[in-house]
This record gives structure tokens, sequence and C-alpha cells, in this order.
């Protein structure tokens, strides 16, 4: 027989961030546990339930009783367990006290050491209770928390303080300490819409006991949705979309156990302040959405999930309104007073905040980006008047006050100002998308001005902070680089520019000289870069091996790694490519252990017909090859190679390399040097061998 | 309200709020303490919650704290912010079990109603580097504003707390203009007179505007530089006598903690020194920590004994 149980931790409120973590974990936990302890009737799988108050989980089918088990337990064996008089020897005698029983009682069985003494009896199974009350203070304590505290005067630590313990068993409490606390059936409902104990009677009812009479919705996913649905039918009312992040919608359905949303209205006058600022506010301060108008601008309201059904909602309402005019206000006045002043004023204040002790000030830095800026609009020929110019006012919003508070601001605010101030919109958006991409899956700088500037703001931080030597090591990445670097490589690679690496940290590393005397170690972050390209590559499902063939190449170009990276993958969907790279492996074995030098292949040494046949197949792919390798077509430049399969098999089969005619053999360690070569043009293909 | 009960204060008075939060905690056991008489950045600092909340004896205390934040000030003309405002104190150590509910019967004091306002706790983990202390709790939300924090202490000084300390840190101005329903701290009432009313800016408006001069303009920078270090020495001082004075140490903490925030105000003291003076700041009051713990020891920390006496009797 088999029933439902329901484990509930009542708490005070939890951290947002733990409130689902813990619940999942618990639920996983708990039902591997009872797995384990063979008290799972079937393998069913848990709910798990949470709010900010409570961490629960109901598990189906759970057998009230572990079976009873017959268990052996061997002992000496039964030569050395009885003495020539047949007495038993110390050792038997030893074996049946810690058995508990007398020598008579015991058994023989054998196995491959013999015959031995052994003891069978039977384990009586544990009840759920017990075993609960063995197992579950252990499960709770392995909970992942960020942060354990302590309270009044005990010594159990939790995430916050423990309130109370349900434990309910079909429709039976089960009794279990842990963290202090006893259990019992009682749960508790909302703090103020259910304020007495609520009983459990039925652990099945466990969800429902709590929204109809606890007033209390338990399922954290039920939450977000209703969050979800109740925010979009107050935007519909209001005639606006709602932003709606999911990490947002999910803190407010962990900062609350009964959600009701209710909108709000701001002044209209805060609307001259950039929505990024107002949005951040309301969502970082505020745990608000935001709404936008169908022409994507912000509407003057917000919408809040509070945690009651109040008696007058409009208390709530105004309540919240109260507490977003001042944060606006603050805002506005940043911006009013920042709006005041010409960006480019901030240039000479610059001098006074240091980037980097070594690597100079902020103006230091815009020095060097105006510098990087004409070398990489050189390269891929962008108009070098408005790059220079981005440059210059490219970290000036760091001095505006708006930036100073709100500090993901940075670039955007920037970008408003100048725009204001009627810069061209090519110029203000590298204003912004000099940081472009902030995070993963986001978008690249998309116009050539902000590329140029993302390209030499990345540049100058990987090169500036390998010079001084302090490149990241293990966790530890406090100026970013590994997102500078993905972030360099993706902007060189999806918006296909023609920049090599090595050209750019050269001129990087020549910019640094005005504030370092040795900028030499600056060329650290080429290797720094490139490797990053193996989890970029990976990341997308591409095989690793595919980028180490390419690697091989010392391709320093990411647009050029790239077109390699595709023709590979493509060229292995050849039925040829993998025979020509196994032949190609073998090749490279023969060289490696022959130790010849290079040299060139004299036709007339050709003995053998496959010999002849490889030669002349080389030679006409070699044209080929070199053909495509100028227009940079490497798919058709491997594809070309494919035609060498038939012949360098047939080579393999017939020829033998190593003859004592030392002229012969070196004709073809030349010959298979060559072919080498040719395999190795685009990637080396020996690498694609496995 | 019914014509017996006891007479209420006007909770919609400045002063009658405090007397209000005054009443209803000291109902639930907390002595009625007064401010501490020097500069401090926070209630956390007065004595009663920093040395109290170090070692085994239980305390239960209330008090306003003026908070001084040079930075903060704004010459007076921003309705919200204050280089010198009050928090109500309360600590309650070991924290009990109830303690939430205990909170929130205050919020019904002040005639707040659970099921009309929208009250949540939302996580805040308080941190004080220049004290060494840290602990876990919420800012309790009022319709979404902050009217509290709420910190169970975990360590003071570096030290273990042991039993926990709990503190609730209520913002008072704030929850005053929500009572009152006015925009303006200045407008707050502080009490009605036969004269009249007077406003929290007949009391305070003047000092705002006149701190918040000397804070930015005119505090002397080199004199207060020469008294932090003069703190320093004299504290170190006193913690290596024979017998340690921590309570006399501890104040020249504060003093130099509050000559540190006029240093900032002034922009006296770079990012990268920042540090330094708040671990200056910390190796202080940590061992000051240290000396007040062993003080109590050897007193054979009366409160406890006190507690457990009358518990048994």
């Amino acid at each position: 027989m088999s029933k439902t149980l329901i484990v509930e931790l009542g708490c005070e409120e939890l951290p947002a961030g733990s409130v689902k973590p813990m619940s999942t974990a618990l639920a996983s936990t708990l039902s591997a546990a009872l797995q384990s302890a063979k008290l799972l009737a079937v393998d069913t799988a848990p709910t798990a339930y949470a709010t900010p108050r409570r961490i629960a989980v109901s598990v189906p089918a759970v057998a009230a009783q572990q079976a009873d088990q017959t268990q052996t337990r061997t002992g000496p064996a039964v030569s050395a367990a009885f003495g020539e008089d047949g007495a038993p020897t110390p050792a038997a005698l030893g074996f049946a006290r810690s058995c508990g029983v007398d020598i008579e009682a015991l058994d023989r069985v054998t196995d491959k050491g013999g015959e031995r003494l052994a003891h069978t009896f039977t384990q009586h199974g544990q009840s759920l209770e017990d075993w609960l009350k063995d197992a579950l203070p252990g499960l709770i304590d392995n909970l992942p928390m960020p942060k354990r505290m302590r309270w009044a005067d005990g010594d159990a630590a939790f995430l916050r303080p423990v309130q109370w313990l349900c434990v309910v068993y079909g429709d039976t409490p089960l009794r279990v300490d842990a963290l202090g606390l006893s259990s019992d059936e009682h749960s508790r409902g909302h703090r103020f819409h259910a304020p007495a104990a609520l009983a459990i009677s039925q652990a099945d009812a466990y969800a429902d006991t709590l929204r109809e009479q606890g007033h209390v919705e338990p399922e954290f996913d039920c939450r977000c949705d209703d969050i979800r649905t109740q925010v979009q039918a107050l935007a519909d009312e209001l005639g606006g979309t709602p932003v709606l992040p999911d990490a947002l919608v999910e803190e407010c359905a962990a900062l609350v156990e009964k959600p009701v949303a209710i909108a709000g209205r701001f002044d209209d006058a805060f609307l001259s302040v950039p929505k990024e600022v107002l949005i951040q506010t309301m969502q970082d301060d505020q745990r608000y959405f935001a709404l936008l108008d169908s022409r994507g601008e912000l509407m003057p309201a917000f919408i809040t999930i509070s945690n009651i059904a109040s008696r007058n909602p409009e208390t709530v309402r105004q309540g919240n309104e109260r507490v977003i005019r001042p944060r606006l206000a603050d805002a506005k006045f940043f911006w009013d007073q920042d709006s005041q002043t010409p960006l480019g004023s901030h240039v000479s204040s610059l001098k006074s905040v240091v980037f980097q002790k070594q690597l100079g000030t902020l103006h230091d830095k815009t020095e060097r980006l105006v510098r990087l800026s004409r070398f990489v609009s050189g390269e891929i020929e962008a108009d070098q008047v408005l790059t220079e110019r981005a440059a210059r006012l490219s970290k000036c919003d760091l001095m505006t006050q708006t930036v100073y508070e709100f500090p993901a601001m940075q670039g955007i605010a920037g970008r408003y100002l100048i725009h204001n101030e009627g810069e061209s919109a090519a110029v203000a958006d590298a204003l912004e998308q000099q940081y472009h991409p902030k995070q993963a899956g986001d978008e690249t700088a998309d116009g050539i001005i902000a590329q140029v500037l993302a390209i030499a703001d990345k540049a100058d931080t990987l090169a500036g902070i390998f010079a001084i030597g302090q490149k990241p090591t293990g966790a530890k990445d406090p100026f970013g680089l590994r997102r500078a670097a993905l972030g360099l490589l993706r902007t060189l690679i999806e918006r296909r520019i023609e920049l090599d690496l090595a050209e750019l940290f050269a001129a990087a590393a020549d910019g640094l000289r005005a504030q370092l005397d040795d900028s030499t170690r600056a060329m650290d972050a080429l290797p720094y870069t490139l490797e990053r390209l193996r989890s970029y590559y990976t990341d997308q499902g591409i095989d690793s091996v595919i980028v180490d063939a390419v690697m091989a190449c010392n391709i320093t170009k990411p647009i050029d790694f790239d077109r390699r990276v595709h023709a590979v993958a493509s060229f292995l969907t050849l039925p040829e490519s993998d025979a020509l790279a196994a032949a190609n492996k073998r090749c490279r074995n023969i060289l490696k252990k022959s130790n010849s030098q290079p040299s060139d292949v004299d036709p007339s040494l050709f003995t053998e017909a496959a010999e002849q046949a490889l030669g002349d197949a080389i030679e006409s792919t070699r044209g080929q090859v070199d053909a495509h390798l100028a227009s940079s077509d490497y798919n058709s430049a491997l594809q070309s190679l494919a035609a060498l399969r038939e012949p360098v098999d047939s080579f393999f089969d017939h020829v033998m390399v190593n003859t004592d005619d030392d002229t012969v053999r070196a004709n073809r360690l030349a010959l298979l040097a060559q072919l080498s070569t040719l395999c190795s043009e685009v990637a080396d293909l020996s690498e694609l061998s496995r | 309200m019914t014509a017996d009960a006891p007479a209420r204060q006007d909770i919609r008075t400045f002063q009658g709020m405090i007397a209000t939060l005054q009443d209803y905690w000291s109902k639930q056991g907390c002595i009625v303490q007064q401010p501490y008489d020097m500069e401090v950045g926070a209630g956390t600092f007065h004595t009663s919650t920093f040395l109290r909340a170090i070692g085994p004896e239980p305390w239960h205390a209330c008090h306003t704290q003026a908070s001084r934040r040079p930075t903060d000030g704004r010459y007076g003309e921003n309705p919200n912010r204050l280089q010198h405002y009050y928090q109500f104190q309360v600590v309650m150590k070991p924290s009990p079990p109830d303690m939430q509910a205990l909170f929130l019967g205050s919020l019904a004091a002040l005639d707040f109603d659970p099921l009309e306002h929208d009250v949540r706790f939302v996580e805040d983990n308080w941190e004080s580097p220049t004290l060494g202390a840290w602990g876990l709790g919420w800012e309790v939300w009022l319709n979404g504003m902050e009217v509290t924090q709420y910190t169970y202490f975990q360590q003071c000084g570096g030290l273990e707390c042991k039993p926990v300390l709990g503190e609730l840190a209520y913002g008072i101005e704030r929850l005053a203009m929500y009572i009152q329903n006015v925009e303006s701290v200045y407008d707050l009432v502080w009490a009605h007179t036969p004269n009249g009313p007077i406003t929290y800016g007949d009391v305070f408006h003047q000092n705002e505007v006149e701190q918040s001069a000397y804070n930015f303009e005119h505090a002397d920078v080199d004199e207060l530089f020469h008294h932090f270090d003069a703190c320093e020495k004299a504290c170190q001082t006193l913690l290596e006598l024979d017998t340690p004075l921590p309570l006399p140490a501890y104040e020249h903490v504060l003093s130099a903690s509050h000559a540190f925030n006029l240093l900032d105000a002034r922009h006296a003291i770079s990012v990268t020194e920042r540090q330094r003076y708040i671990l200056r700041v910390r190796t202080l009051a940590r061992g000051v920590a240290e000396a007040y713990a062993a003080s109590r020891e050897r007193l054979g920390h009366p409160l406890l004994r006190r507690h457990r006496t009358e518990a048994s009797s």
C-alpha cells in the first residue's frame, strides 16, 4: 500500500533567488533518497512547491514501511572454526557473540574461499516515519544555500529562520525533528489572509488546501503564469504592452504568495529622461513592470505585484506611486543636469579618473582609442572623421551624474546626450554600441563606426591588461577579458570584418607605449583571444576537431578562420574526407619518423605507376587549390583535395616508402611532404582523423 | 477606540509616532534607551547594538538615534535627503522566535492594517565594513516603500554573535511622511502646540543648510586627518592598558569614523585610500569588540546571571 507524502518546511521570507532552486533540490533529493531506501512503490515524479515562506515537496506512491530483508553475514572458515577435538575456536565463538547467537545457531555457506560459518537473519525494514527521522535533517542541511545564518540562541543554521515543519503521509501526520522544529500536520496560510495554523488532513489535498483555505498559490510556475496574465490584463486596460523579462516575473513570484497586480501612474514630465533609465529604476529598485505604447515609447505607468488582496487597493496604488516619484525625480534631476553640459566638455575631466594605475586615466585610454580607431578605420575603410569623433567622445558619459547613479547606463546616456546635441546617428549609436555585445546572445555593434569603436575598445583593454601581466587566472577576471575577447571575435566574424588580430594587437601595443616603456607582452592577448574561438564554435555545435584542424594553420584573421571552419565542416560531409584524413595522418607519421629534410620531387625517380599517379594528381590539384586559395574559396579548395583520395590510397597500397634505395626513398618522402603541405593549406586535415 | 481605552499618542505627529513605537516596544520587554550622544552614521553604532550584540548576555532595548551622513546633505533643498535624520532602533537578543510578528504588531500600532497595506520582506543582507559586522535579513516594504531594515546579526567586530541579536531600524521620517501624507520631510508636523503646529522644517531646516555648508565647504581637512590619527592612537592606547577601557576606546572609533565621513564629503580621500581608512576603523572596532567581550567576561556576564536566576525562580 502506498500513499502520498508531503514535507513542508516553513520559513521566514527566503531570499528571492533561492526560493525555486531550494524547492526543486528538496524534491529531487528527497525522492532519490526514498527511492534508494526502497520506499517508493512506483517511480513517479515528485511535485515541488515554493513560496517565499515555504519549500515543500509532494511525493506520490510512498510506502509506509520498508520490506523486511533476509541478510547473511559470513564469519570464519569452517576449517578455522573448530579444533581437532571439534570444539569451537575463539574465532568462531567471537563471531557467534558478535552476531548475538549461540554457536549452534550458525549456518554454513560455501563461497570461493570454501565453507564458512554464517549467520542468517531478518533485517526488519524501517517505517517511513523512522526513516524520515534519520534522513530528513541531512537532506534539509544539504540543500543549496548561498549563505547560512543562525538565529535566537540555537545552533541551527539555515537560509533564514525556520518556523514550522509539516509532514503528512496520506491522512497521517508524521513526527520528525529537524532544525529545532517538530513536525505535525499544520501548515500556515497567507501571513495576513489566513494567519491561523492550517491543518493538512490529506497529503494529496496539500496544494488545494493552501489555495482554498490558505490564500496561497504554492506552485512557483503557477504564480509566474498568474503574474504574466494579470500584468497583461492590466496593460491591456491601459492600452500598453508590458515589458515582461522572465527574470523579473520569477523574482516577483518569489516575493509573493498571492500575486495581485496593481497599476500606478507617474508624471509625464519624467518621460524626458531616457526610457532605459526609467525602466531600470522601475525594475531594479521597485520590481515594477514598465509599459510601452504602440510606438515602443515608455508610458507614464507601471504595474506592481502586491502580496495582498487589499481591502482598499487604492492605498497600495497610491503608496507605490509615492515611492516611485522621488526615485524618478532623482533620475530626472541628474539627467537634466547632464543635459545642460555638452558631452564633449567632459573630455578633460577624464584625466581625473584612473582606468588602471599603470595604463593611465580614462583620458589616456581615450587618446589610445582615437589612435587605434584610426588604424582600424584605415584597415576596413570606415569614415576617419566620424570614427575619430566617436572615439574622442566614447568615455565622456562616464563623467555624467546619470551614469554615476545608474552604471548600466554607460554608453546609453552618451548616445542620448550627443543625439540631443544634434550629432549624427552613426556617432551617437557608436557611443552605445562600443560596449556591444554586452553578454552572450546579445547583438554585436551594427554600424561601421560603432564596429570600429567596439573593436578598438576591446582590443585596447585586452592588450593593455596583458601588457601589465594581469591576464585572467581561474575564475578571476576583474577586467572582463573573456567577455571582451569573445565580443571582439564575434564582432569581427559576425559582421564579416576583414581584420587581422595580429595586426590589431600590434597596433594596440604600439599605442600603449604612451603609458608603458615595454608593451611587448600585449601580444599575449593574441593567443588568448584566439583560444576563445574553441568555445565560440563548440557552443554552436561545431566539432572541436574542426576547430583544432584550423587552429593548426595559425590563422590570426577571425573572418578567415571562420570561412575555413565552415569549409572543413562541409568537407567532412564528403565521402572521401575520412579516408583522406586517415591517409594524411599516416603520411604525417611517416614523415615524422623519417626525419628527412624536405626536398623537391624528381618525377624521373618514380618507379611505380601509383607513385607517378600520385605525383600527377598532386601537381594538378596544387594548381586548383592555389587558385581557390587566392580567392579564399576554401570550400572549393577542399573539394579539389577530394580528388587525391584514390591516388593516395593506391600509393599506400602499392608503394613501399622505405626502400633500400636512399634516393628513391628520399624522393618518395618528398612526395608525401608535398601531399601533406597541400592537405594543410585550409586546415590540417590530419587532425580530422580519429 | 473605546471610551475607556488609554489615551493614545497622536501618530500623525512625528513625536507621537516615536512615542507610540517606544510604548509598543517597551511593552514587548525592551528598555527605552536614549540616543548615543556622539555623531554616528547609523543606529547600529550605538553601544546598545554594536557592543550588546557581543557575548552571551541577553539585551532588549529601543531608542531613537540621529544618523549623520555628511555626504547626504542637500542644503535643505531636497525633500527626501538629509545629512542628519533619525532611525528608531530596536534590538532583541536572543532574537525571539516571533520577532517578525512583533514587528508587524508595531506597524499595527501605527494603524497600518495589514489587510489593506502591502507588507513584504525583501532580502537585504547588511554589512558594515567599518564595524566588521554583518547580518542577514530584509528591507521591509510597505506598499513598495522601504520602511525598516531587519537584520539578524551574525558577526560583530569580527566576533560570532551567539546568541543572535535581531535588529530593527525604522526610517522614521519616511514612515511619518507616509502617515502624514506629505511630500517633503520639512512639512512633517513634529507636534501640535498651543501656538500652532511645529514642523520638522522648523526644527531642522536651518541645521540642514548650515551643516551641509560645513560638511561640504568648511570642514577643516587637515584638522580632520589629524583628528583621525589622534583618535586611532588614543583608541589603541586605551586598548593596550593593563585593564583595557573598551567603552572610551569605542568613542574614539566613533569619532574617527565620523572624521572619515566628513573627509569623504570633502572629497579628500581618493578611491584607493578609502579602503585603507575603512580598514583602519575596522581594525579599531575589532580591537574594541574583543576587549569588550573580555571585560564582560571578567565581570561574570552579570545580565546572563540575573537572567538565569529569574528564569529559575
